[in-house]
């Protein structure tokens, strides 16, 4: 994912409400997806992307850019996406199907089944690695554990997945 | 190295972790000989690619609802804007994000938005949302209705040049069903330095046609240049009549790509406003091509316009800076100003709009250019048959619309074309018994799509493009028709489908062509499955109303490919033909460019072409190229990495 252009960050962070706009567009999209996989909820995901963007522009002034401002970002988004779970009390057999004609529906239903059989562990630095695209420090980042944990948290994500979902069942 | 360990090292060396260059020598030592692992390597890429191609859900745009909560806690806004969300289901279909914002109607926002950009949406009237299908409707149904218009327009401009900062001109557009029509540009601004002013005029009444507008020159005083056109073919498309601006309905017909901003008051009319990308909007624009001086604009800036909710017609339009790295190079390229994507670069708002008859001598034409002869002969349908030599397929009525006038294109005796009208919609019938090129009569293509209609027989359907309507060509026993029209592609189909004959396949001496000693032949997709000796794998995702046109084969010597042309179904919004090719290989065709650069698809390595919007790479002993002349590679990486078997919804 890429990070925002520098300059805009600065405005953003001077209170620029147009350059904040621009940071918004830009990641309004990997938000929400993160919200959703997270929460499983299309509505959930609403409200989380709603209120990460406002934590994010109340904050936005401590951000130091130790990490990457995606990470913070993600690392924002978690935090709302667990608050509103909590709040909610959302169970994760609740699962709203995804609307969206690119794909084989039923392939869909076994993947979102393949991410219900891996623990949230698993599944989060799998999906911020595989889905969003970031690094192990990154992942690492938002995650607030290790990168070695990353590293094997990885590996046995995509074993667990694998298994779920009878990949390569022709070698074993 | 134990499976747990190797199978650690791969994960990591899938998601471009490095691993130091003993570990990964030990690793590809272990990998030799362990199947399990490898298996697990294997395994690994289809999960990606599982994960990737299915884990996209349609992204909804919050943007303006965000704004509204994070300007309200900013204390920007004084007014307490209480931010609700109406639960309005999407009634879109899919489509590429990248390509087009999916969105619902989020009434809020529009409210929301236009506080900050200043919009005249004071009346927060919205009890109900509409949807883009009901704009692409309404305008449909409205065009039928529309029989007389007269407005003005004030327009501004900006950033002309660093000079000129703004310019204000007002804008006169006067119709009359079905083919009377004035556009007058009037240039208000007062320039620093001696500038002809941006002063424009098109007329056009039935068979004439005339524009004027300042030549392009060198000097600060330019001429005027007047063009004049005598015996125009009915809704030339040479010569044509920028209807758009009295109804958009080329801009709207196809819904996809459309976003519901929201509904307000507007000049005292209900209204509904609308977002489009420049590129679906330029018929919105006609006067930039008539002459003078304008401003350039970005393919994806954001067009709004405010349309009125009863009839349709564009009540004011606004153009604003996309928001992206592109536009910002672009505005290097242009050298124009940093544009910030929250102020308009073009406004234009109406004064007053009616729906009166204007008075006729609105229309007259200026005499004493000079003038060009499209040669089309007006004639009484009763002499037709004597003056062709032979009667024409020409029913009183086609698709709801009447027959208005007849005319033989070049006054010979080798075809007939019959117009119809009702409103700004039209449909034109050509007709000849005489045709004898290799390809369809009309200008439609040997790659266009073939569609069977529902009368029996198949018909060529080509797409609306800025410059023409949809077509459609039919080949029958001993006659070749061509329909064209700016009604939705589904109204132009059931049309062709009631004229009285019966479409054939295009003949063996079209479909089968040498090409640079290849022998193309164009052939169903289906059968191009079992012709060659490879799956034809065609992406799943694709822009928004793009589906199959057609497909050929490709044979050279020993060597057999596929390409599978893709189109939208109803306009050419300015991404043009995607072209897909297939071919048995193992490696890349040597490079051609050197502006070439290497991408990931997937797991395989390919290479994009920059020059040729081009995409091609190696997978399973198969070459790919995919390439269209109006995406970007983000666009066509999306498109490659959705490449399956199964052919698009």
């Amino acid at each position: 994912m890429n990070d925002p252009d520098p300059r805009t960050l600065a405005r953003a962070r001077d209170g620029d409400l147009g350059a904040f706009e621009d940071l918004v567009r830009q990641f309004q999209g990997d938000v929400w997806r993160f919200a959703y996989h997270v929460t499983r909820d299309r509505s959930l995901a609403d409200d989380v992307t709603q209120e990460a963007f406002l934590r994010a522009f109340r904050f936005l002034r401590g951000f130091r850019g130790d990490s990457k401002f995606s990470s913070w970002l993600f690392r924002i988004t978690r935090n709302c996406a667990m608050d509103q779970i909590r709040a909610r009390n959302v169970h994760f057999e609740r699962v709203t199907p995804l609307s969206g004609p690119t794909t084989d529906p039923q392939a869909r239903v076994e993947l979102h089944a393949a991410l219900d059989a891996v623990s949230a562990e698993h599944r989060e630095p799998f999906l911020l690695v595989e889905v969003f695209g970031l690094s192990y420090q990154e992942a690492a980042d938002v995650l607030g554990v290790r990168v070695g944990t990353i590293k094997s948290r990885m590996h046995r994500a995509r074993r667990a997945m694998m298994d779920a979902l009878e990949i390569e069942e022709d070698a074993r | 190295m134990n499976h747990d360990q190797a199978e650690r090292l791969l994960s990591a060396r899938l998601d471009g972790e490095r691993i130091s260059p003993r570990a990964a020598a030990a690793l590809e030592s272990h990998l030799e000989s362990c199947a399990t692992c490898r298996a697990f390597e294997r395994g690994a890429y289809r999960l990606r690619e599982a994960t990737r191609f299915q884990l996209a859900p349609a992204v909804p745009d919050l943007v303006d609802e965000v704004m509204a909560a994070v300007s309200a806690e900013a204390g920007a806004e004084r007014s307490k804007v209480r931010v609700l969300r109406p639960s309005i289901p999407s009634r879109r279909r899919g489509m590429l994000p990248r390509l087009v914002p999916l969105v619902a109607a989020l009434v809020v926002g529009a409210i929301v938005g236009s506080l900050l950009v200043g919009g005249p949406w004071r009346d927060p009237v919205a009890e109900s949302a509409l949807a883009a299908e009901d704009v692409s409707e309404g305008i449909a149904a409205a065009a039928v209705r529309l029989d007389a218009y007269q407005a003005t327009f004030a327009m501004s401009e900006r950033n002309l040049s660093p000079q000129v900062p703004v310019r204000e001109l007002t804008m006169g557009v006067w119709f009359e069903a079905p083919e009377r029509f004035r556009l007058d540009v009037v240039d208000h601004t007062a320039y620093p330095d001696p500038t002809t002013p941006t002063d424009l005029r098109l007329v056009v009444d039935g068979s004439d046609w005339y524009s004027a507008g300042p030549a392009p020159c060198p000097s600060a005083t330019c001429p005027t240049r007047e063009s004049v056109v005598r015996n125009r073919l009915p809704f030339s498309t040479t010569a044509p009549i920028p209807t758009d601006l009295v109804l958009p309905l080329s801009t709207f017909a196809q819904p996809d790509g459309i976003r519901v901003l929201g509904r307000g008051t507007l000049l005292g009319h209900q209204a509904v406003r609308v977002e489009v990308p420049f590129e679906r909007a330029e018929a919105l624009f006609p006067f930039l091509s008539l002459g003078g001086d304008w401003r350039p604009f970005f393919a994806r800036d954001r067009v709004r316009v405010w349309l009125d909710e009863r009839n349709w017609f564009p009540l004011r339009w606004d153009v604003f800076p996309a928001p992206s790295a592109e536009r910002d190079a672009w505005e290097l390229r242009f050298g124009m100003p940093d544009e910030s994507a929250r102020e308009a670069v073009f406004s234009a708002v109406a004064l007053d709009v009616d729906l009166n008859v204007p008075d006729g001598s609105v229309f007259d034409i200026p005499m004493g250019a000079d003038a060009s002869d499209q040669g089309a002969r007006p004639i009484d349908l009763a002499d037709v048959s004597r003056l062709a030599g032979f009667e024409p397929v020409a029913p009183g009525r086609v698709a709801g619309l009447d027959r208005y006038r007849v005319v033989l294109p070049s006054g010979g005796a080798n075809g007939t074309l019959v117009a119809y009208a009702d409103g700004v919609a039209y449909l034109t019938l050509g007709e000849t018994r005489t045709w004898d090129a290799d390809a369809p009569f009309g200008p439609i293509g040997l790659q266009a799509e073939e569609i069977p209609l529902s009368g029996g027989g198949v018909a060529y359907f080509e797409p609306a493009t800025a410059g023409a309507g949809r077509r459609l060509a039919i080949h029958a026993a001993g006659t070749d028709l061509y329909l064209e029209s700016n009604l939705p592609r589904a109204a132009l189909l059931a049309a062709a489908a009631e004229l009285p004959v019966e479409g054939l396949p295009m003949p063996e001496s079209w479909r089968v062509r040498q090409v640079a000693g290849a022998t193309v032949q164009r052939v169903p997709l289906g059968g191009a499955r079992e012709l060659v000796p490879f799956p034809v794998e065609l992406p799943r995702v694709l822009p928004a109303g793009f589906g199959v046109a057609s497909a050929e084969v490709v044979e050279a010597g020993a060597r057999t490919g596929v390409t599978v042309y893709l189109r939208d179904r109803e306009a050419d919004a300015g991404i043009g033909t995607i072209r897909l090719h297939l071919e048995p290989a193992t490696s890349l065709p040597p490079a051609t460019s050197a502006t070439q650069s290497i991408v990931r698809i997937g797991d395989a390595t390919g290479r994009y072409t920059p020059d040729r919007a081009q995409l091609e790479w190696v997978r399973d002993g198969l070459y790919h190229s995919l390439d269209a002349p109006g995406l970007a590679l983000v666009d066509l990486l999306a498109i490659a990495g959705s490449m399956g078997p199964e052919p698009p919804a």
